[in-house]
């Protein structure tokens, strides 16, 4: 209890002293200089540095090289290729009924496409007969 | 304004019905002949089943647009092309005004296809068969089904 008693202010102030730091921080981080701040630390060399360290772990604990380019992701896409389970996967969503379903579809809306046309141009086409027909008899349109 | 139907939307869709008729023919045809070819047919019975083949390939034709243009007013290719045959009323063509039509068609198409040139010049752009059987062909979009056809003193010539 007495603990306690002696301990309390101490308690407190160390509290306060964390709500105020956090305030601080906030303020700064919403004023123009925290951007300011936040931009130049960005753009330093410590901390592309730091990123391009960390992407290249994250990509080494993958297994493979840290690079797009690199002769690592070439293995890795010749290996994907190579596997039965891709091409498993591949013939699943090929057969899936979405995907077939939106295959039908737009067969579909390409045949309409152009039954449209054909009609478009056939009625154009019956204009202009009859029209060359009407002149040679001399009647008019 | 009634849309009357001209001679190259007509032609397409009769040509996409003759492609139709054809590879059923075609199919019945490579079909018979498979089982024929089993059996062993004298000469003479091979000529009458040719002939029994023409006339049933003739009745398949009739059938074909008579049934379609006296059920729906539509054959698959009038409805790919979006027309429709009827009555000069707007009414669905009578099976035996369908024969006549068909047959009027057999005609118009013997002199080098002459009896379908009044289409051209016709206000209601209707052919010889056409006019003898008293049909239009309509634009199925502009003319919906048991509508009246105005006839040709009262409509101008579509564009």
């Amino acid at each position: 209890m007495i603990r306690e008693i002696v301990l309390w202010p101490a308690r407190e102030l160390g509290r306060r002293a964390e709500r105020l730091t956090l305030a601080t921080l906030d303020a700064m981080l919403a004023s123009r200089v925290g951007e300011e701040a936040v931009d130049r630390v960005l753009d330093s060399e410590l901390a592309k540095r730091a990123i391009a360290r960390a992407v290249e772990r994250v990509a080494d604990e993958m297994g493979e090289g840290p690079a797009l380019d690199s002769p690592a992701m070439d293995r890795l896409v010749a290996r994907l290729l190579e596997s039965d389970e891709l091409w498993l996967i591949v013939d699943e969503i090929a057969q899936s009924p979405a995907v077939t379903e939106a295959i039908t579809r737009q067969s579909v809306g390409f045949a309409d496409q152009v039954a449209g046309q054909v009609r478009d141009r056939s009625r154009s086409a019956d204009a202009r007969l009859e029209r060359a027909a009407r002149r040679m008899l001399r009647r008019e349109p | 304004m009634t849309d009357y139907q001209g001679l190259v939307t007509r032609a397409i869709a009769f040509a996409v019905d003759a492609a139709i008729i054809n590879l059923v023919a075609l199919l019945v045809g490579v079909g018979m002949g498979l089982a024929l070819s089993i059996l062993s047919v004298g000469d003479e019975a091979e000529v009458v089943l040719l002939a029994c083949g023409g006339v049933a390939f003739f009745a398949w034709s009739i059938a074909y647009f008579a049934v379609f243009w006296s059920t729906t007013g539509q054959t698959p290719g009038d409805r790919l092309m979006q027309i429709r045959v009827c009555r000069e009323d707007g009414e669905l063509v009578r099976p035996r005004q369908a024969l006549l039509r068909f047959g009027a068609m057999v005609l118009a198409a013997l002199p080098l296809f002459a009896g379908f040139l009044p289409v051209l010049v016709d206000d209601r752009r209707r052919g010889l068969h056409d006019m003898l059987a008293e049909t239009v062909v309509v634009g199925v979009s502009a003319e919906p089904r048991s509508t009246r056809v105005p006839r040709a003193s009262s409509s101008p010539v579509p564009p």
